[in-house]
């Protein structure tokens, strides 16, 4: 397993200026031949309240479920929660994990053919089942899907309880299908378990959408690693963000690691790349002074895979100062982006069309610009795009119900330097 | 700065003496290999104690430590010196320099990185050791090595033994520059897009001095001053500048001066220079004196020639070495402002015995 982390940055400052931004990206060429050296376990909690015998999403649910089994590599650990209003582990015996081979994978199958829907909705309780047993396999790379179709029954603040006692110990994807879920929850979930969300509108869907998840965590390679970030004296970090191929705010999940350093979660990795976007205040330099704004290490435990240099060099050479390094300008215009959605969401659910019509403006303009397709066509079935040059957008004024929750869902995806170009 | 003993033969150097006697090599190192100490250094920054790490910042305070170009001096004793400075306003130091010095001899090696290239300072690097070491591998020329040479045998350069006199040693530096010139264009075939693209660049001044006999050239902007008992400095070398150009053409030289363009250079090593025609010259001293190579980070405070050369023998007077007095014209371009890198060198130069005959 070997990693490598590159900055891109402009290390030139003006006098006085103190504000340092860099594009980490962090590549893995994954395991040996792209094979886990330790061990895996995979956990599937399907929601089988009552609303899911609608449209056949039960149906659909077990053959998502079935498929995704059946992609479950030989030797990996695994089981299935149904979720009730309570959580009922549905394979194999409570409290157990099955391994993984064509013999166990059948009897799985045919412990699905009995899932039923009847019952509430309780995530909270599902995913600390899960947790519970995920605790049996210390050093696993951990991955659950969790799929629901509505809102959380639980009271008020229990799921944030227990996501606040089990955030980051194993990955969580969530999925939500039909219209009748809240990406705000789903969203909470995913990312205190750093993992994703989306909306899979037809129940049809499902059997793709889980066996691409659980290909994806397949192709995992190790468990957890950490960016952990260096800072001198008297500098603080802004923010960390991962920028691609999602974005996602690691700030508040910093982890102390000595004085001056801290860890920031990046889950698990497979042969994979992602960017992160780190800024760094520092104490303004003089002219020629060159500072070590930050050193940023791929961690894994307490072995490190790689490292880059966030540096800061102060000049009153203006041509130097001034430039803007284009990985940053991009992915500082990709997490506006995603705020002018989630923004103009908003706006729009509480009845503020003025401000909805700015912020999806915004949004248009600056998935043109940088060459964000994917987001500038889910962008154009809730908004008429007039000119995405000068962002001009009209409300449109039906929007289907999963055209809006697909758009929120997928607000944070980032595509990378030069697309648009 | 200075090696005491031969690097290439092991015998130990005699007093005073900086070419080996035994191989004749020289005993100078570039300036520029200085290796740090093992030892982790106290942050000169904030002060923390050993706390510069592996990649040279400070683990405190996060400020560079110092790269080993930002300061260089090299101390020849009486025979020359020679010090290189970041200055005030640049964030590194793109020049570079080589002082090797003997017995009233001396190789002197100045260049300047083109900030407009990319990694200039890889190029000034790579210019000043090959010009260094092409003049060390020049003979002596008070070492017996057979019969006094033509002094217009420039023709064989490769096989050059010994330089006779001063126009032997304009050949030697004329070799030596074309060396350098070849191997600066070598840097833009590294496999980095960024010199293929923007290829390192610097000039050059190299100067052979042995004896009374001095040997220059020089290409580009960087300039040889002779400064002689009394008098205004004599400028040497003329710039491979657009100033000069069209001063030359008749322009009124304090307007060619003030245009924006005045220090665009015209002449420079580097692969987009296209063939080099280093410009040579040589004198034989006939009264003591000093030269004086150095970067525009100093001449640019000094324009004028009755200026440089009061403000030379000031320094001189002061300090009592010369490398102190190379400091000091160091420390005068800071003061001014240290709009650019500066590197200066100062060697001494005696003048013949009443029965050499001049041969320049």
């Amino acid at each position: 397993m070997s990693y490598t982390a590159e900055a891109f940055q402009n290390e030139y400052l003006a006098l006085g200026a103190s504000e340092v931004n860099a594009i980490v990206t962090v590549t893995s060429t994954g395991g040996e031949g792209g094979r886990r050296t330790g061990g895996a376990t995979e956990i599937i909690i399907v929601d089988a309240s009552g609303s899911m015998q609608a449209e056949g999403r039960i149906a659909a649910a077990r053959q998502a479920a079935k498929a995704a089994v059946e992609c479950i590599d030989d030797g990996v650990h695994f089981a299935i929660i149904a979720g009730v209003s309570t959580a009922q582990q549905l394979f194999p015996a409570p409290g157990e994990l099955a391994v993984s081979s064509a013999q166990s994978r059948a009897q799985a199958a045919v412990a699905i053919d009995r899932l039923q829907a009847n019952g509430g909705t309780a995530m909270g309780a599902w995913l600390l089942l899960a947790a519970q047993l995920f605790e049996q396999r210390p050093g696993d790379i951990k991955h659950a899907i969790l799929l629901t179709d509505g809102d959380n029954g639980e009271r008020q603040g229990y799921l944030e309880t227990v996501l606040e006692r089990i955030k980051e110990s194993f990955v969580c994807d969530c999925r939500g299908v039909g219209a009748n879920w809240k990406v705000a929850e789903l969203r909470k979930i995913a990312d205190k378990m750093l993992g994703t969300v989306d909306i899979v509108a037809k129940p049809a869907e499902l059997a793709e959408s889980f066996q691409q998840m659980i290909t994806a965590a397949m192709g995992k390679t190790s468990a957890d690693v950490q960016l952990k970030v260096w800072t001198p004296v008297n500098a603080s970090v802004r923010f960390v963000k991962q920028v691609e191929p999602l974005v996602a705010d690691l700030t508040g999940k910093r982890a102390e690691d000595g004085p001056r350093a801290g860890r920031y979660p990046l889950g698990s990795w497979g042969q994979e790349s992602r960017d992160y976007h780190i800024c760094v205040d520092v104490p303004a330099g003089a002219s020629g002074d060159e500072m070590l704004a930050a050193r940023v290490h791929v961690m894994e435990g307490d072995t490190e895979h790689a490292r880059c240099l966030v540096r800061a060099v102060w000049t009153d050479d203006t041509a130097l100062s001034t430039k803007i390094n284009r990985q940053v300008a991009h992915y500082t215009g990709q997490a506006e982006l995603a705020d002018a959605i989630q923004a103009g969401i908003a706006a729009r659910e509480s009845g503020d069309d003025r401000t909805a019509t700015i912020k999806f403006g915004r949004a248009a303009q600056l998935a043109h610009a940088s060459g964000n397709k994917a987001t500038e066509e889910l962008l154009a079935k809730v908004v008429d795009i007039e000119d995405p040059v000068t962002g001009t957008v009209r409300l449109k004024r039906k929007v289907a119900a999963e055209d809006e929750m697909a758009l929120d869902t997928r607000s944070t995806k980032t595509v990378r330097v030069g697309w648009g170009q | 700065m200075i090696v005491t003993e031969c690097t290439s033969c092991d015998e130990e150097r005699a007093a005073g003496a900086s070419f080996c006697e035994a191989c004749g090599r020289k005993l100078a190192e570039p300036a520029s290999e200085v290796e740090l100490p093992a030892a982790k250094k106290d942050c000169v920054r904030c002060g923390a104690a050993g706390s510069v790490g592996d990649d040279g910042y400070c683990e405190e305070c996060g400020m560079m430590a110092g790269r080993s170009r930002d300061h260089l001096e090299a101390d020849g004793g009486p025979s020359g010196a020679a010090v290189s400075d970041r200055g005030r306003r640049h964030h590194r130091n793109e020049d570079a320099m080589w002082l090797a010095v003997g017995v009233e001899a001396a190789d002197v090696v100045v260049c300047d990185g083109v900030s407009a290239s990319f990694d200039p300072d890889a190029a000034s690097d790579i210019a000043v050791r090959a010009a260094g070491e092409l003049l060390a591998g020049a003979r002596h020329p008070d070492e017996p090595a057979g019969e006094e040479g033509d002094p217009d045998g420039t023709a064989d350069l490769e096989g050059l033994e010994r330089p006779a006199g001063a126009a032997g040693l304009a050949g030697a530096v004329s070799h030596a520059i074309a060396g350098a010139a070849a191997a600066v264009a070598s840097l833009a075939h590294t496999g980095d897009p960024r010199r293929a693209a923007a290829n390192p660049a610097c000039t050059i001044i190299a100067a052979a001095i042995r004896g009374p006999h001095v040997g220059y050239g020089w290409v580009g902007d960087s300039r040889i001053y002779w400064l002689g008992p009394e008098g205004p400095a004599e400028q040497l070398t003329e710039d491979d500048s657009w100033a000069t150009h069209v001063i030359a053409m008749g322009v009124d030289p304090v307007t060619a001066m003030n245009d924006p363009k005045a220090h665009a250079i015209t002449a420079w090593l580097g692969a987009d220079a296209g063939p080099v025609a280093p410009r040579v010259r040589s004198f034989t001293a006939s009264e003591p004196g000093h030269l004086i190579l150095c970067s525009d980070g100093l001449w640019n405070y000094l324009p004028d020639a009755a200026d440089f050369g009061s403000v030379v023998r000031d320094c001189l007077e002061t300090a009592n070495s010369l490398l102190g007095a190379t400091r000091a014209l160091v420390a005068y371009a800071n003061a001014a402002g240290g709009a650019d890198n500066i590197t200066v060198a100062l060697i001494p130069v005696r003048p013949a015995e009443p029965t050499t005959t001049e041969l320049a």
